[in-house]
């Protein structure tokens, strides 16, 4: 049972991605906050961490481009994005130690990157005509108190449920 | 070349961004049809979305519930003072429809512009990267929704289809950015002032409307509805209403601002409504320079 498990949570996350959405934008003062539920990719940094760099890679391919084609009609934004800041942050988690409160602090770096990322194509493709400091104000800030809340929430318990198949895995189970 | 292959993953990573150049210059090309496979991917991911989106609708329907219940007393108060007014509004309505349909008969004109078959439909998702406004409702191709038919709210226009698969379609909001959305529209006044709805101001969360001739008198507080005549939209949905008016770059022609009538957050329940008068692709549709000439200067 826990086998899948862990593919579960990163489907049902990837529905409850554009649910998050529809609550956005956020009115404060009459002025609008967009913010971006990134809850996968958080996910995805829990399993390369604590369980599995190579699967994590792959688990973001997929659902990127699964993201992608349902989402986006452009193939190849988040199917290459997903994995790619996988890999970076088994890098990174390699030079560092595997503290629960890292993980996290690495997480909201990596959706910090993941959002520039995300706003350098879209300027690229012409989707968006927003300047750096209207995108810095307006969708990266509130973006990463968002995901940082749900790193704070639940960051704990990715780490329980990948270690827990890590060391199953271990066993030989 | 040992030391080269050995790194295999430079190769890799080299390898996906020629792919991922390609892949995003193909997809870009025909963004509005989904082919055979998308369709396939579009379809059954947004089976599986609705399992998970529709409970979370009943939640929220019922937190909204409370907190409509905790208001009850004041909006009941508000409510009472504006019935008064509404029982002659509707008396006078009901007269002037049944005026309308004997006209329509003695003068044997059966068809008419406003006339339209509405589709109820869920909202299932957002585009959660939020670059573009789009959002995909339940309701495909088999339950008769085709690309660029409006979709409104029970407050307003909202935005139109811009793909549809059998089982789904996706709708582009008309607080886009995107300049290719166009709304044929008109100003209800003494006279009908026609212009088109193209552009949303981002900071003021207001629609221009564009192309008001000069002529006409358009002022403050006059109701924007579509006209009907860009081909697709039925006529008669209520757009929003104008808030400033002012002339174009050229000052040849007006362009007033107007305040959306419909809000664009927390959408759940739409409705499509399909024209039951023959559809022609005019501004509505995509191609509106080359069907109807009209001139981009």
């Amino acid at each position: 049972m826990i086998r899948f498990i862990i593919p579960l949570i990163a489907i049902l996350l990837f529905f409850l991605e554009p649910i998050f959405s529809l609550f956005s934008p956020i009115e404060i003062n009459s002025e609008l906050y967009i913010t971006v539920p990134r809850f996968l990719m958080v996910y995805l940094i829990f399993i390369a961490t604590y369980y599995n760099s190579k699967r994590a890679i792959i688990y973001g391919f997929v659902l990127g481009l699964l993201y992608d084609m349902y989402h986006i009609d452009i193939i190849g934004l988040y199917t290459f994005m997903y994995p790619l800041i996988c890999y970076v942050a088994a890098l990174v988690i390699r030079q560092i130690e595997r503290h629960t409160v890292t993980v996290m602090v690495l997480s909201v770096v990596m959706i910090v990157l993941l959002e520039l990322l995300s706003y350098f194509f879209a300027s690229v493709i012409a989707l968006t005509s927003i300047d750096f400091g209207e995108f810095f104000t307006s969708r990266l800030i509130p973006t990463m108190i968002a995901n940082s809340l749900f790193i704070v929430m639940f960051g704990y318990m990715f780490k329980q449920i990948t270690e827990k198949r890590f060391f199953q895995k271990q066993a030989g189970f | 070349m040992p030391r080269f292959f050995s790194n295999k993953r430079l190769i890799i990573l080299l390898v996906g961004v020629i792919v991922l150049v390609a892949l995003i210059a193909f997809s870009l090309r025909d963004r509005n049809h989904a082919n055979v496979p998308e369709q396939a991917v579009k379809d059954v991911v947004g089976f599986g979305q609705s399992l998970v989106t529709k409970p979370a609708h009943f939640v929220t329907g019922l937190i909204e519930n409370i907190d409509t219940m905790l208001n009850t007393y004041e909006e009941n108060k508000r409510l009472k003072k504006r019935l008064e007014t509404y029982a002659a509004m509707q008396a006078e309505l009901v007269d002037v429809k049944a005026n309308n349909v004997k006209l329509r008969g003695i003068i044997d004109k059966q068809e008419d512009l406003r006339a339209f078959e509405p589709i109820q439909s869920t909202v299932i998702s957002r585009n959660p990267d939020q670059w573009e406004e789009k959002i995909i409702i339940d309701k495909g191709t088999t339950a008769g929704v085709d690309v660029n038919m409006a979709v409104m709210t029970a407050q307003g226009l909202i935005g139109k289809v811009i793909l549809s698969t059998p089982f789904t379609s996706t709708v582009e909001l008309i607080s886009t950015e995107n300049s290719d959305f166009r709304v044929a529209a008109m100003v209800v006044g003494e006279e009908e002032m026609f212009g088109l709805i193209e552009g949303y101001d981002r900071t003021s969360g207001q629609l221009i409307m564009k192309r008001l001739d000069s002529s006409f008198n358009v002022k403050k507080g006059m109701q924007v509805i579509s006209s009907g005549l860009g081909g697709i939209f039925p006529k008669g949905i209520l757009i929003g209403e104008v808030t400033e008016v002012s002339t174009d770059d050229y000052g040849l022609t007006k362009l007033a601002y107007i305040k959306p009538a419909a809000t664009f957050s927390q959408l759940d329940h739409v409705m499509i409504a399909k024209r039951t008068m023959t559809v022609v692709d005019g501004t509505d549709g995509g191609n509106s320079a080359d069907a109807e000439g009209d001139d981009e200067s």
